[in-house]
């Protein structure tokens, strides 16, 4: 009965409400009306009042349409109003009595390209705003393209860039359309060193964590030998620490050197630099952008640990023929630049080579660096980087990039030993070289006006090899010749990849980017052989090629990478947004298959005030990773891949931070906690050569020690910046750890990078239009080193080996005193338009602070007992010239 | 001008002042000086230890032979006796048990010396793992010359395990070879005396980067070499003998299984490079609570191989 009641009722109001709207829907009222050359917009007015519903309209819509004249009996009221507002081409929302006109809002994408005026570059990061208020904005992507979804109508349209004067832009948008901003360079103080609040500063087109880094300031700086190197630049940065002295490698956030992803132009670079690392492998001759993660970065990211230094490499001027030649105390450089087709294809070519090998001879000397060390020593470097580029159209381009280098050490030293019997001569001979080879073919394609794609084709190899041989000969009394023995060495540890990867960019709405992509590496390792051999009197003598066919039958290793991403930088309500996406990746080796999903996720706030805040959570996944003996990274070091014995490293870090920019400072706090999980470390082998026999890595899988980390800090950042004078302050609190199960006694112990307390500050002043004058002042905790305070003597009754034990109670247990150090520069910029000079006078730890490298304690030669400090780079005065043409 | 020699002699002196290295006064790691006691055992044999006195890094001179300790082993916390005292064919002074060690009895070491820490550990003989056989392939024997007129044999080995435990797989090997000494009479050899030497080996890489030379007799395998099921040791002995008097005769091929306590030094001791610079030691491994040093059991298995006349 219930039911039945309520059925009723339903049906009841149904049709009571569907009687009713039939009734009160204006749409199909009949109507008579005319007018006779009358405007729209009046004769609106008079239908409303004939008829009494009411309409609401914007006069604006009819300010372009001709008076009309209408004859209408008994015609449905919607019809006439079509009649009158057919011109403005209007769309009708009906009430129950009335009706709003309104125009129908037609997005148009505004597209295009920001380049320099000058030279035709593209330029990363610029920021495109739409005038007034700029609540509308994108930010450049790698190749400079940037994209914006706009209502039909006139706009002001803005793009500035770091150095750059701004350009504004009137625009009519009906229909998607293409814009291109040729920025004029102008000549500002160059950026603070420290800029390392994420870039965004629009409300649009994503938060985008990580970090650009100040290239135009990179060449001011005082640096070893007046080189600009992009290694120390990051290394100022906020959260990053190297060895000493740059030796070592980055260290970022309690990370190892081997767990940075360091991109040339896209490609990974497995060896980043020169002489032990005193010099990066970058050529800022032809560097454009550089861009630092510290374990934020996106999903687009992948295969290490701690951190991406992404760098991308300039394309060339497309306009005129540009070069320059500079000269310093360590390098020389050459770069050349121009139109292959004016506006449309261009070319760079540059090249750098060092004339290092006599500062290391003098060093050696003097600090007896090298004890083994003889009349002939030297080393060498150099860098070649080519880049084409042409563009098909304004949708259609092509890069190819090409980067080698390499570094070469020789030695030969002889010793005599000479006794009653006759004269031992030791004659050795050392050779080493190592280097990179990178190549990327990258097409870059335009979907669409909003979706932009890139394919690349990439090559990196990394090599070194060295070859020692030794020719013992005894002189007998008698003068008798004889050849005791002929002794060589070959090492070789090699990593190379072909990979193949595309990318699309996707600017739906202006509050939200999309990334998607897919990637496969072959991956090739060899991860090192070491041939001895012992030839005699009688025999052919050995030659490195003989070793080198046993090298050959060495095991290559193959690996597979593949990997897909998607990411969004999203804008989602008022001034937060969000970054956050996921990469899939699977490392195939042998028989086993890795599979690691890394979530990103960053949430920030930015409020117009200059106020921000973000937190984050990220995890990464490393499939390579690069084993060696000693405590700082070196380039014989192992690339080795995981294997179903060496599983890939994990990581995860959580961070938060806020900062504030307003009125020319810069404020920022970060604090990260991070957790490594299979961190390795590489145990030598001890008796190789005491056995005589012959070393090699097929065993390397079994001397890898996994373990575990974590680190934590606090990253305070303080900048300010004027008319002349920029500075910046960044302090660093830090504090990691390593753990591994075989070490230490299963204790955990300090990284060997760990510092509680680094401290840099920059100061930038010019001092007249054509000289500014730069300083840095560093100061950190000392590295912490293991070292033996206590010995005592194993023998065993009946043993027939007494040795010196050293009682090193707690690895890393110890610290080496404080690191600091002045460096000052003088920097002149003088010339006319097409020939300009730059000119810098500098000194590299100006106050001779004798920083330790290593500490060694000698206990055991001539009777007496001495630490001895070594220093790596004492004072160095510096000068560099370049002529710009 | 007047200001430019004076800036020109300073910048000189700086350079001058220019030293990468130099001798510093550090302030090591303060440790006071405890008993050193190195005690490697086996069944059937008396417990041996030797004592020392640690020294600070910077000490030069030899190191302190304590001359009264107290030194008592005991056995699942029963007093098993004091150490005797005993002096060796060098004169170096050790203590000793008088009776000889049990397989799989923990024996307790307790060091007292007036005015230091009391030092003390425990360790116990683990039972040996069978040796399946140890062979030579003696039709892989090799003659090779060597630079001064003499000779070596190399001789391949297969030391095989017959059952590789799951877990501590702790264990080292020992080679030492005997040499024959030869008259000529009458156109034929006639032995006249023999010598024993240790014999030094090759083998394959992974071979060779995971075995550690230590200060005794013999060779550490570290645990790692036995994974995905490897239960053999594959060596070439190098034998170097003059050929005009001598002929290699015999190889002795003994192994050791280890408890953990020996491995464990004595693979912190390979780990400790020398204390080079630029290495990464690791730390000691010390089971001698209170003091420093080692006292650990091993048991072994020794097979002989005879070399086959390859004149």
């Amino acid at each position: 009965m219930v039911t039945r009641i309520l059925a009723t009722l339903f049906i009841w109001n149904f049709w009571a409400t569907s009687l009713s709207l039939a009734q009160e829907s204006p749409q199909q009222r009949l109507v008579d009306f005319s007018c006779v050359a009358c405007l729209p917009a009046d004769a609106l007015v008079q239908l409303s009042r004939q008829t009494g519903i009411n309409i609401s309209f914007n006069t604006a819509f009819f300010q372009d349409c001709a008076p009309i004249s209408i004859a209408a009996r008994q015609e449905s009221f919607g019809l006439v109003l079509e009649k009158i507002a057919d011109c403005a081409q209007l769309s009708y929302k009906w009430g129950s009595n009335q009706v709003v006109l309104y125009r129908k809002i037609q997005k148009n994408t505004l597209s295009g390209y920001v380049k320099d005026a000058e030279t035709g570059e593209r330029l990363i990061g610029a920021t495109i705003r739409v005038l007034p208020g700029a609540s509308i904005g994108a930010t450049s992507n790698e190749f400079g393209f940037y994209s914006l979804s706009l209502e039909t109508g006139g706009y002001r349209i803005s793009a500035s860039y770091v150095g750059y004067r701004q350009e504004v832009r009137a625009i009519e948008l009906d229909a998607d359309r293409m814009l291109v901003f040729a920025l004029q360079p102008s000549s500002a103080l160059p950026e603070v060193v420290v800029t390392a609040l994420p870039t965004a500063e629009v409300k649009g087109g994503g938060p985008h964590s990580g970090q650009n880094l100040p290239l135009s300031t990179m060449r001011n700086l005082p640096m070893p030998g007046g080189e600009a190197d992009v290694l120390r630049l990051a290394a100022l940065q906020p959260g990053v620490q190297t060895g000493v002295d740059g030796l070592g490698g980055l260290h970022i956030r309690g990370g190892n050197a081997d767990q940075n992803l360091i991109l040339l132009d896209d490609v990974p670079v497995y060896n980043p630099s020169h002489a032990l690392g005193l010099f990066s492998v970058f050529n800022p001759a032809t560097v454009s952008n550089v861009r630092l993660w510290k374990g934020d970065f996106p999903a687009r990211y992948s295969g290490r640990a701690s951190s991406v230094l992404d760098i991308r490499t300039r394309d060339g001027n497309l306009r005129e023929y540009h070069g320059e030649v500079s000269a310093g105390l360590f390098a020389a450089s050459v770069t050349l630049e121009g139109p292959l087709k004016r506006d449309t294809s261009s070319f760079l070519f540059s090249s750098r080579t060092t004339y290092f090998g006599p500062w290391i001879q003098f060093f050696s000397k003097r600090g007896n660096l090298l004890t083994f060390s003889g009349d002939d020593i030297a080393y060498r470097f150099f860098d070649a980087n080519l880049k084409l580029s042409h563009a098909f159209s304004n949708k259609n381009r092509l890069y190819f990039s090409y980067y080698q280098g390499g570094d070469a050490f020789q030695n030969q030293f002889v010793q005599r030993f000479d006794n009653e019997e006759g004269i031992l001569t030791d004659q050795y001979t050392l050779s080493s070289e190592w280097g990179n080879a990178i190549a990327a073919l990258r097409w870059n394609y335009l979907l669409r006006s909003n979706l932009f794609t890139n394919t690349t084709l990439r090559f990196s190899r990394f090599f070194y090899q060295s070859r020692l041989t030794l020719l013992s000969n005894f002189l007998t009394a008698t003068g008798k010749e004889n050849l005791l023995a002929n002794y060589g060495q070959f090492y070789q540890t090699l990593i190379q990849d072909w990979s193949g990867k595309t990318d699309f960019t996707y600017y739906p709405i202006n509050r939200l980017v999309l990334r998607w992509g897919i990637s496969y590496t072959l991956h090739t390792f060899q991860p090192g052989a070491l041939s001895v051999n012992f030839l005699v009197p009688g025999q052919s003598p050995l030659t490195i090629d003989s070793l080198s066919k046993v090298l050959l039958n060495n095991e290559r290793l193959g690996a597979d990478e593949a990997e897909m991403y998607a990411e969004g930088d999203w804008r989602f309500w008022r001034n937060w947004y969000l970054e956050a996406g996921v990469n899939l990746s699977t490392f195939q080796i042998r028989n086993s298959v890795f599979r690691v999903p890394q979530p990103r996720l960053r949430l920030l706030n930015s409020s117009p005030n200059g106020f921000r805040t973000w937190v984050g959570y990220h995890r990464m996944a490393q499939y390579l990773h690069q084993i060696g003996s000693f405590n700082i990274s070196l380039p014989f070091e192992l690339w080795v891949p995981s294997t179903a014995r060496v599983q890939p490293e994990l990581a995860w870090q959580v961070s938060a931070g806020l900062g504030l920019r307003r009125s020319g400072w810069n404020i920022q706090l970060e604090g990260y906690y991070k957790r490594l999980d299979r961190v390795l470390t590489f145990l030598s082998s001890s008796t190789a050569l005491f056995a005589g026999g012959a070393e090699d890595a097929s065993g390397w899988e079994d001397r890898i020690l996994t373990g575990e980390g974590k680190a934590s800090g606090v990253e305070f950042v303080l900048e300010k910046r004027t008319r002349s004078t920029a500075a910046a302050l960044v302090y660093t609190w830090s504090n990691a750890e390593r753990y591994f199960p075989d070490l230490n006694s299963g204790r955990p112990f300090p990284f060997r990078f760990d510092r509680r307390h680094d401290l840099k500050i920059t100061v930038q002043q010019r001092l007249f239009k054509w000289l500014d004058a730069n300083m840095i002042w560093a100061y950190a905790t000392g590295n912490p080193i293991t070292l033996s305070g206590i010995k005592f003597q194993h023998h065993t009754p009946n043993g027939d080996i007494e040795r010196n034990v050293f009682v090193y109670t707690e690895v890393n247990g110890y610290r080496l005193p404080a690191y600091h150090r002045l460096d000052v520069s003088l920097n002149a910029h003088f010339g006319r338009k097409n020939i300009q000079h730059e000119l810098q006078l500098g000194v590299y730890n100006a106050y001779n602070r004798a920083n330790p490298f290593f500490l060694y304690v000698d206990g055991s030669s001539g009777g007496t007992a001495r630490a001895i400090q070594y220093t790596l780079l004492p004072l160095l005065p510096s000068l560099r010239y370049a002529l710009k043409f | 001008m007047k200001f430019k020699y004076p800036l020109l002699i300073v910048a000189c002196a700086l350079l001058l002042s220019i030293r990468c290295a130099r001798e510093v006064p550090i302030d090591l790691p303060e440790q006071p000086t405890r008993i050193v006691a190195i005690s490697h055992f086996t069944n059937g044999e008396p417990i041996q230890v030797e004592l020392s006195l640690s020294q600070s890094l910077l000490d030069v001179g030899d190191p302190v032979y304590p001359e009264d300790p107290d030194i008592t082993i005991s056995v699942k916390g029963t007093f098993a006796g004091r150490l005797l005292q005993m002096t060796d064919d060098g004169g170096r002074t050790y203590w000793q048990t008088r009776d000889a060690a049990v397989l799989g009895t923990e024996y307790s070491l307790t060091v007292r010396i007036g005015g230091l820490e009391t030092a003390e550990a425990a360790s116990t003989v683990p039972v040996p793992v069978a040796v399946a056989g140890v062979l030579a392939d003696t039709n892989q024997v090799r003659v090779i010359d060597l630079a001064d007129g003499k000779l070596a044999l190399r001789v391949p080995l297969r030391i095989t395990l017959a059952d590789l435990p799951v877990g501590n797989r702790f264990f080292a090997f020992g080679l030492r070879h005997e040499i024959e000494i030869f008259e000529l009479i009458n156109g034929e050899r006639v032995p006249d005396e023999y010598y024993e030497a240790d014999t030094k080996f090759l083998a394959d890489g992974r071979t060779l980067t995971l075995v550690y030379d230590t200060p005794e007799k013999v060779v550490l395998v570290n645990e790692n070499f036995w994974s995905n099921g490897q239960n053999t040791l594959t060596l070439d002995a190098i034998v170097p003998f003059d050929p005009t008097y001598e002929r290699p005769s015999r190889i002795f091929v003994e192994l050791r299984t280890l408890s953990e306590e020996f491995y464990r030094y004595h693979l912190s001791l390979a780990r400790q490079g020398n204390n080079l610079p630029l290495n990464d030691p690791d730390a000691l491994y010390n089971n001698v609570s209170g003091g420093y040093g080692n006292f650990s059991g091993y048991s072994r298995s020794t097979d002989t191989i005879a070399i086959p006349n390859v004149f």
